[in-house]
């Protein structure tokens, strides 16, 4: 099987015995096995990506030429300026990044708040109060679409970007439930002992717990943020002014009753990528700085 | 590292909070309510349609601007919604009482939404019309907009089904590029000259009756423009002319090879790679608007006719099917009054002529598309184009969802589905479409 | 519903003063989600229920009819069982094998290597991308002859299926797309595996354990908190499976022999295409019965298997 820790380097620092030395080989092969696999699994995963950021090179004529070539044959460069420039591109950026930064800081702030509540602190009815978190992620979503659309109406929100954000202020039922299974897993004791000392939960919650479940919230953070920025069928209903479209909306004009224009399309969607890609790429250097602390953070 | 949480913390809660307040104070007041308060009579009227980039958005904006010119009553404000969605959204803000003035519709459930009051009945402005409106647009699409004899949409763009073939591979065959085939006989014939084989494998089809065509079409074709259900709403799916075209469609199935026809199919499912284009189809049987994909996408000299879709036999008709769009003014719009003269404007033989120009739709107008056929600005193959389309028109049905079964697509095509791959025979498969159907207009009565 | 070990204890001591003020402090935390439950939530969910039960078409009519939805969707509509079917198929496939890949790729990306990031960049990325340009992608990968994948096999010796136009394998197509972008579920074991104190590899790497050994008894049983979540949002999800099948099957015809015609599918279809929201909110009901019933057992079964520090 696969190598599954992190603790190469420690253990290697270990007393030599007789042993070690066999040992420290089946290290070495574990490890090229690992970048095989690794590079396995990428090619695999990143073979897709690639045909599309090849199409979107590509010259419509040579998309729709058949057998399709992987590579472009010619580079058309200005499929990108074509595409920016079909709608407010940079501006729908700023449009989305609005919305989501505000979706990920609710979501961030509320559910890890929220489910400290439930995993932490016992009071009456917290059962049936969980269980109807649960039951919030059961109803199909487009059979409340329209009572909901109705009551945004009512409330004088729709044309605005606070449906999209507010409802992330109050948690969500999925990051509830998957903060809660990271609280669960943090001992007890911990709280006992600050409850002791005279702190009261909310300094528990964000002294203690938020650094705690660091990995946890940057997860939420950017699975939010993921949600927020592709997010389509929000912005749709309830945006009615084009100013204030977002990007995946403006994706949508590549396509039209009977043509769809595949390399803009998909320049567009390559572009509109990148801020996650980046986004991803930063934060998960915290994941292994959380190990860095004192071996393990965890007490 | 804790102080910091706190800060990061407080700063977020503030500026949603700021966030909450700005964006309640702008909630109250849409834009509509701006225009009615602010410059006099003036009413500005929210115009949707999935237009949203290239030719037809640029086309419409024009239009638009010459619209808010010609009179000082009614300002037009084009806002884009992407295609397909932009009739969920329209569905919800029509439930929720605060619909946009004018949309563009599917041309096939004017009639459904009608009757499940999320259009506004036009007829009272009809009736004041000097001039008979209808007889602006082609009587089958006029026939889809009424609903218990008043109108509900003005048409506004359609379409027809054609074949397209490829005059160069025409000749190098040996057929004759300005004679295409008539019947389906001749057809049949002409995709044999057509193959090029190579051991098992087709190199070359030269037609196949399903690619961007469904069996329904050539069911309707063969049955003397009958669609799945009759004028009367009776359903007509197993009719022994229907079992016959499911047949022949078999037959040409068989004879190219279900493997060979599902790798083509999959091939250019997603619409990508264009077999035409690429020279391994010689006649395909489509949507007479894919003249504007042949247009940006085919090389230079790209020798193409088009033709009617060929008859089952001599003197039963060459029978076509097609689609389009509408205007309506969704129920409970706010002017329907003003909503109804920017559509009369929008649907002018003048307007519709210009938008066709620019765009190479095929108009409702009957005389729109008249001129476009000779017009100065279109080049020899636009003509042929606007031609074919116009006399294609004239045996051209439109399929409007039938009320007692709005959704019955899933059970006929399954069925086909079943036939085509072998599971039932033709009449089978049409007998047991007929009876689900049935069922299901009787769990709608 | 969900039992802790120290609600039981509640109910059968009294209340203490700590207790009580406990009591006030998680009501303080749980109350954004009850607010935003009462506001956002609970109006349209009673909406839908009250509508299950009668002919309401979003726009002009809503009277009650009883049962009539109910008895019409399991004794008149042949469609309602064949998407039922097919949306079990896909769950039945898709929850585990996406829990399975989604663990093992986050084990193997929790080392401490040369290029790690950008391994783990690479392996999340298939879950950034999202709408129309996945299912293009995937529909082009799939082509039966000149299609990534079939080439790949090909080389193998293999004739690779029609994948999409053949009815036995839209849906392991589907499931293969899906597991592709199982970079979310992954994004999850990888931050849980970060809980995972390293003394206790360190110790067992002493003792001389397996890799596997280390994994089965270590890794797995610390990170069983995420994998009950993951398998129950997973199936919750699985079973509300409809975009992708709404874009590849061509505006929601279903598919070849309406074999992707999942529940949502028809549902969507029914409430959308011919406006029988009634209907579609009865259809919901059933769907959220079935859900409910599955987590139920789900956390009935917990206890078993899911072990809290």
């Amino acid at each position: 099987m696969v190598e599954t820790t992190s603790s190469v380097t420690k253990a290697e620092s270990t007393p030599k015995t007789k042993h070690f030395k066999s040992r420290k080989r089946q290290k070495k092969i574990g490890k090229i096995i690992t970048y095989i696999l690794l590079i396995a699994i990428s090619i695999i995963l990143i073979s897709p990506l690639l045909w599309m950021v090849f199409t979107s090179l590509k010259p419509m004529n040579e998309i729709v030429k058949y057998p399709p070539t992987f590579f472009p044959e010619s580079i058309e460069w200005s499929n990108y300026t074509t595409t920016v420039n079909a709608f407010p591109f940079f501006h729908y950026m700023k449009n989305t990044l609005f919305i989501t930064f505000f979706v990920v800081l609710g979501n961030v702030v509320s559910n890890s708040f929220i489910a400290y509540g439930f995993a932490k602190i016992s009071f009456p009815g917290k059962n049936v109060l969980f269980s109807l978190v649960l039951a919030t992620m059961m109803v199909p979503g487009f059979v409340t679409m329209i009572p909901q659309y109705i009551l945004f109406t009512k409330l004088g929100w729709v044309g605005t970007y606070l449906p999209l954000i507010v409802p992330s202020f109050f948690g969500s039922a999925f990051n509830i439930f998957l903060m809660r299974q990271f609280y669960m897993s943090i001992n007890n004791e911990l709280i006992e002992a600050a409850q002791i000392d005279g702190a009261n939960h909310i300094y528990i919650w964000s002294h203690l717990m938020i650094p705690l479940t660091k990995p946890a919230l940057i997860t939420i953070g950017i699975q939010s943020f993921n949600g927020a920025w592709n997010d389509f069928l929000g912005p749709l209903l309830y945006i009615h002014d084009e100013d204030m479209y977002t990007l995946q909306i403006g994706l949508q004009t590549f396509q039209n009753q009977s043509t769809t224009q595949w390399n803009y399309l998909m320049a567009g969607a390559t572009l509109v990528m990148i801020p996650t890609v980046l986004l991803f790429f930063f934060a998960q250097k915290y994941f292994i700085e959380g190990m860095d602390l004192t071996g393990g953070s965890k007490g | 590292m804790v102080k910091r949480n706190k800060k990061w913390l407080s700063l977020g809660i503030t500026a949603s909070m700021a966030l909450l307040l700005a964006a309640c104070g702008n909630g109250g007041s849409t834009n509509k309510d701006n225009a009615d308060g602010g410059s006099g009579d003036k009413v500005e009227l929210e115009f949707w349609s999935f237009w949203g980039s290239g030719m037809r958005r640029d086309a419409v904006e024009d239009i638009i601007k010459d619209f808010n010119k010609s009179q000082d009553h009614i300002e037009v404000k084009y806002v884009y919604q992407p295609w397909g969605d932009i009739w969920t959204k329209s569905l919800a803000s029509i439930a929720a009482g605060d619909p946009p003035d004018v949309i563009v519709q599917d041309i096939n459930s004017v009639q459904q939404r009608a009757d499940a009051k999320q259009a506004t009945n036009l007829q009272e402005y009809l009736d004041k019309e000097d001039e008979d409106i209808s007889s602006r647009f082609y009587p089958q699409l006029w026939d889809t907009v009424m609903y218990e004899d008043d109108a509900y949409a003005l048409p506004f763009n359609t379409d027809t089904q054609v074949l397209f073939y490829n005059k160069d591979m025409f000749e190098e065959v040996g057929l004759d590029p300005e004679n295409p085939p008539a019947t389906w006989d001749e057809l049949e014939e002409a995709a044999h000259k057509l193959d090029v084989k190579k051991g098992n494998n087709f190199e070359r089809i030269g037609f196949y009756p399903l690619w961007n065509l469904g069996a329904d079409v050539w069911a309707l074709n063969a049955d003397h423009g009958t669609s799945w259900f009759d004028k009367d709403g009776n359903v007509k799916i197993n009719t022994p002319e229907k079992v016959e075209a499911l047949d022949w469609v078999l037959k040409q199935q068989d004879y190219y090879g279900r493997d060979t026809i599902n790798n083509h199919e999959a091939e250019f499912g997603s619409g990508v790679a264009d077999p035409f284009i690429s020279g391994l189809v010689g006649i395909r049987a489509q949507n007479i608007n894919y003249y504007t994909n042949l247009l940006e996408n085919a090389p230079d000299g790209f020798n193409y006719g088009v033709a009617p879709l060929p008859e089952k036999e001599e003197g039963s008709g060459h029978w076509s099917w097609g689609g389009g769009f509408v205007l309506e003014a969704p129920y409970g719009a706010e002017h329907p009054e003003e909503s109804y003269e920017f559509m009369k404007y929008m649907t002018s033989p003048e307007v519709q002529e210009k938008f066709g120009l620019n765009s190479f739709d095929i108009m409702a107008n009957e005389e729109a598309n008249e001129n476009l056929k000779e017009h100065p600005d279109l080049d020899d193959k636009g003509h042929m184009i606007y031609d074919m389309a116009h006399k294609n028109l004239e045996q051209t049905v439109i399929t409007p969802i039938p009320l007692e079964a709005p959704d019955y697509t899933e059970l006929v095509n399954g069925q086909l589905d079943e036939a085509m791959l072998g599971n039932k025979s033709a009449k089978e498969a049409l007998d047991a479409a007929q009876k689900s159907v049935e069922d299901l207009v009787e769990q709608h009565k | 519903m969900a039992t802790t070990s120290t609600s039981k204890q509640n109910k059968k001591k009294r209340w203490t003063k700590k207790q009580k003020k406990d009591a006030w402090w998680g009501l303080l935390f749980v109350s954004p989600f009850i607010i935003g439950f009462l506001i956002f939530m609970l109006g349209p969910m009673l909406f839908s229920f009250i509508g299950s039960f009668t002919n309401y078409n979003l726009t002009s009519r809503m009277e009650f009819i009883g049962l009539a939805n109910f008895k019409r969707m399991f004794t008149q509509d042949e469609l309602f069982w064949k998407s039922l079917y097919n949306t079990a198929y896909y769950v039945i496939l898709n929850v585990p094998l996406t829990a399975v890949g989604s663990v093992l790729l986050a084990v193997l990306l929790n080392q401490r290597m040369r290029g790690i990031s950008i391994f783990r960049t690479i392996f999340y990325l298939p879950a950034i991308l999202s709408g129309v340009a996945v299912y293009v992608l995937w529909m082009q990968l799939l082509s039966p002859t000149s299609g990534l994948i079939n080439t790949v096999l090909s080389w193998f010796n293999i004739q690779g299926p029609a994948w999409l136009f053949d009815p036995v394998w839209t849906k392991p197509a589907l499931i293969l797309m899906k597991l592709w972008s199982v970079g979310g579920a992954m994004l999850l074991y990888l931050a849980t595996l970060q809980n995972v104190p390293k003394q206790l590899y360190e110790s067992a790497e002493i003792d001389g354990a397996s890799s596997f050994k280390r994994f089965y008894h270590i890794t797995l049983p610390m990170i069983t908190p995420i994998i009950f979540y993951d398998v129950i949002t997973s199936t919750i999800g699985a079973f509300q499976i409809f975009q992708e099948a709404y874009v590849m099957t061509d505006s929601g015809k279903g598919g070849p022999a309406n074999s992707l015609l999942f529940y949502n599918l028809h549902m969507w279809n029914k409430a959308f295409v011919a406006f029988d929201m009634g209907y579609a909110m009865a259809m919901s009901m059933i769907l959220f019965i079935i859900v409910l019933v599955l987590t139920f057992v789900n956390l009935k079964l917990a206890p078993r298997w899911v072990h809290y520090s």
